[in-house]
């Protein structure tokens, strides 16, 4: 019935980049972009280059960024 | 002089009926290898050569460009025809590395294909508001309140003391609360997918959201489960709005997150 909740993917870079930069098949290409490459592209993009996983950092501290005040 | 490269973005097992791509990508052609196909672009060394492509990775612009170009090409393929999508800027110097590729690749493509066949990804990304999350989450604890009644009748000192307290329990009752939550979220994705990928959040910078990233999911999903699921986060989505909680429901995706080969380019039988 109500399919409000699917959004245009168009709305979102974030979901695209996401995807396309970091998913898909992998295989030996002629040219090949290190990890270290696509993690360039992620400080470009502001993104903290991080391979904790979500428990973890739920476990840890989590959402802390921001939140107090720093005296 | 530019040298001419190969895009990869996606095998199929059969070419689209609409053979004719307009807008960006409008090149793209299929090269056959016994019974797949290659969806391949024509581009220029100036762009994605090897030294050239990690200048341009750093150029938002281009890169943004490029990156929905690579996804449209590829939804306009998935549109009748099950599709393995590759990472971005996937590169062959030559139609024959390409096709050695092909080769030494086809079975575990073909696994692959047949293994996705009638399943479609979704993504799930579920959003929180702190602010809101942490007051709904309080104003229902016991404790939380006994501490503010304790506060409102003690003197200036003590009640600053109180107020600190409280503050440190509150954050640790909304800890304990996320972690429960997430992990309630995950064994309910899990009920609706085949499989369900966690996926590292990302920051209120890349995801230009006032609230946090909680939870960031990729779900493979029976095309036939999929009226049930989507209901399923809709009723999910007015359930917990009050309480901070957003869920970003975005799809059908290539199945970019369920399309690995085992080893970097090696076959593989399942």
């Amino acid at each position: 019935m109500n399919e409000s909740i699917t959004e245009s993917k168009d709305v979102a870079l974030v979901n695209v980049l996401d995807r396309v930069l970091d998913k898909g098949a992998v295989v030996a290409g002629d040219i090949v972009i290190s990890v270290a490459d696509i993690d360039l592209v992620y400080i470009g993009l502001r993104v903290m280059v991080s391979s904790v996983e979500t428990m973890e950092r739920l476990r840890g501290a989590p959402m802390s960024g921001g939140r107090e005040e720093p005296t | 002089m530019s040298v001419e490269l190969r895009y990869l973005y996606c095998v199929t097992e059969k070419i689209p009926e609409d053979k004719v791509i307009s807008g960006p990508g409008e090149d793209v052609h299929f090269i056959f290898n016994k019974g797949i196909y290659a969806a391949v672009s024509k581009v220029e060394g100036h762009e994605f050569s090897e030294e050239n492509l990690k200048i341009n990775l750093n150029n938002m612009e281009w890169l943004e460009l490029k990156v929905r170009t690579h996804e449209q090409v590829i939804e306009r393929i998935m549109g009748n025809s099950t599709v393995i999508p590759f990472k971005f800027a996937t590169i062959f110097k030559a139609d024959e590395s390409l096709q050695a590729m092909l080769d030494s690749n086809r079975d575990a493509f073909k696994n692959i294909l047949k293994r996705i066949e009638g399943k479609e990804e979704w993504g799930v990304k579920i959003y929180c508001d702190m602010e809101k999350f942490k007051n709904a989450a309080i104003k229902e604890n016991e404790q939380i309140r006994h501490m503010e009644k304790e506060i409102a009748s003690s003197t200036s000192g003590r009640a600053y003391l109180l107020a600190k307290k409280k503050e440190k329990l509150a954050d640790d009752i909304v800890n304990i609360k996320i972690v429960s939550y997430a992990q309630g979220f995950i064994e309910v994705l899990k009920e609706h997918s085949i499989e369900v990928r966690i996926n590292r959040l990302l920051p209120k910078e890349v995801t230009e959201r006032k609230d946090e990233m909680l939870l960031n999911t990729a779900l493979l999903i029976e095309k036939s489960n999929l009226r049930n699921f989507i209901n399923n986060m809709n009723y999910l989505k007015e359930k917990y709005n009050r309480k901070g909680l957003d869920f970003n429901c975005t799809g059908p995706w290539p199945p970019y997150n369920f399309c690995n080969l085992s080893e970097k380019g090696k076959t593989q039988n399942e």
